[in-house]
């Protein structure tokens, strides 16, 4: 059986936490009534089981006569209905206060991105496309080497993250600015990498799209809110 | 809430419509073949070979044929060999049926399960090898197998 996906789900969990911690001892939740740790967890949770049923739908495996292949994650979700199923059941359960929390959980939210991709590490899944690079490296027993592209992916929103954070705290950024520049980082850095990824039918290219022009958005609204205050 | 409810139970009752069994004629049966029958072909035919050893029972061999019929049609010009081991006839061309009947694959079967313990790996199912041109095992993923794992492993051989 086959449990490396857990590992990399349980680093990704790790790298929201972490980035939680850091931020609450910040303060720089304030003002957010809402649990960033249940809302997250049950949003990722949810959106990770949306995606798998719609991926089985389309895959024409009926999920009410096959309920036990639901929990095969493995075997491919929907990128689309994750990230929306996420972001609907986090809206939903942060209703009361929606841009304060989805600021407060922005940063943890990207951190845990990065962990997910830096998972790789434990499905031994990193490599990307051809490269002669330094630092590429082969699959076992192969003499091709290749990009690492998933822990480029990490690393990018890593430190955009922690950006994010820091933003946060000393910049005194307008409200919802903070969730649009995070959607931008993690649509942005998808889009950037994609081409180093090897995919049977291509990444959903248009959703990232869609997220560099929605995180854009997002920003100057606040901006433009900010500056008529 | 009740709205919620029957909203749900709505849905369930479309999605359970769905049937995602097979209709219409069975496909032929797999043909029974021998790890030396198999190894021949693989290693002269000047093909990379994708071969994926399976079951109608085996729960993640029904989870990620679907992924391994695209494969098919992404990849052309590298041979798909579908062995079903320990397994009905009639169960096996129903399981075609449902999942291969428009993938361009090579239907084989070995009702002992023997092969693939011969060829090095376990007598567990699903179990996918990667052959080069020259009949070389590139890669061997035992356990259920993911879209970017699958698409690497294809890059390895088809070139």
């Amino acid at each position: 059986m086959e449990f490396s996906l857990l590992g990399s789900a349980a680093i990704g969990v790790f790298g929201f936490w972490i980035m939680l911690r850091w931020e609450a001892k910040r303060g720089n939740a304030a003002g957010c009534a809402v649990d960033l740790w249940d809302a997250g967890l049950v949003a990722a949770t949810s959106g990770l089981f949306i995606g798998r049923i719609v991926a089985m739908i389309q895959d024409g495996i009926n999920p009410l006569t096959n309920p036990l292949q639901i929990i095969l994650i493995r075997s491919g979700v929907s990128t689309v209905a994750v990230v929306a199923g996420t972001l609907t059941v986090f809206a939903y359960v942060a209703r009361r206060s929606l841009v304060d929390a989805a600021d407060g959980i922005a940063p943890a939210a990207l951190m845990g991105l990065a962990g997910w991709h830096a998972g790789c590490l434990a499905t031994g899944s990193c490599l990307g496309t051809e490269s002669s690079l330094a630092w590429a490296s082969p699959l076992p027993g192969s003499d091709i080497t290749r990009h690492p592209v998933e822990i480029y992916a990490a690393i990018a929103l890593g430190v955009a993250s922690i950006a994010l954070a820091l933003w946060k705290q000393y910049g005194r950024p307008p409200l919802g600015s903070i969730t649009g520049a995070a959607i931008l980082s993690a649509a942005g850095i998808r889009l950037a990498t994609e081409p180093m990824r090897i995919s049977l039918a291509g990444g959903p290219v248009l959703l990232y799209g869609a997220g560099v022009v929605i995180g854009i958005g997002l920003i100057v609204a606040s901006l433009v809110g900010k500056s008529r205050q | 809430m009740r709205r919620l409810i029957t909203l749900l139970a709505s849905l369930a009752l479309v999605l359970a419509a769905c049937s995602s069994s097979p209709s219409g004629p069975l496909p032929d049966p797999p043909t029974p073949t021998s790890y030396e029958e198999l190894n021949t072909a693989i290693t002269t035919d000047g093909e990379p070979t994708v071969l994926n050893v399976w079951a109608s029972w085996c729960l993640p061999c029904r989870s990620e044929a679907p992924l391994l019929a695209q494969a098919t049609r992404s990849h052309p010009d590298v041979r798909f060999i579908a062995l079903n081991v320990r397994d009905t006839e009639r169960n096996a061309q129903e399981f075609m049926a449902e999942f291969y009947s428009t993938a361009d694959m090579v239907h084989l079967s070995d009702r002992s399960g023997r092969i693939p313990i011969d060829m090095g790996a376990t007598s567990g199912v699903p179990i996918t090898f990667f052959f080069s041109s020259n009949g070389e095992l590139v890669n061997m993923h035992l356990g259920i197998i993911d879209e970017p794992t699958l698409a690497r492993f294809l890059d390895e051989i088809d070139r």
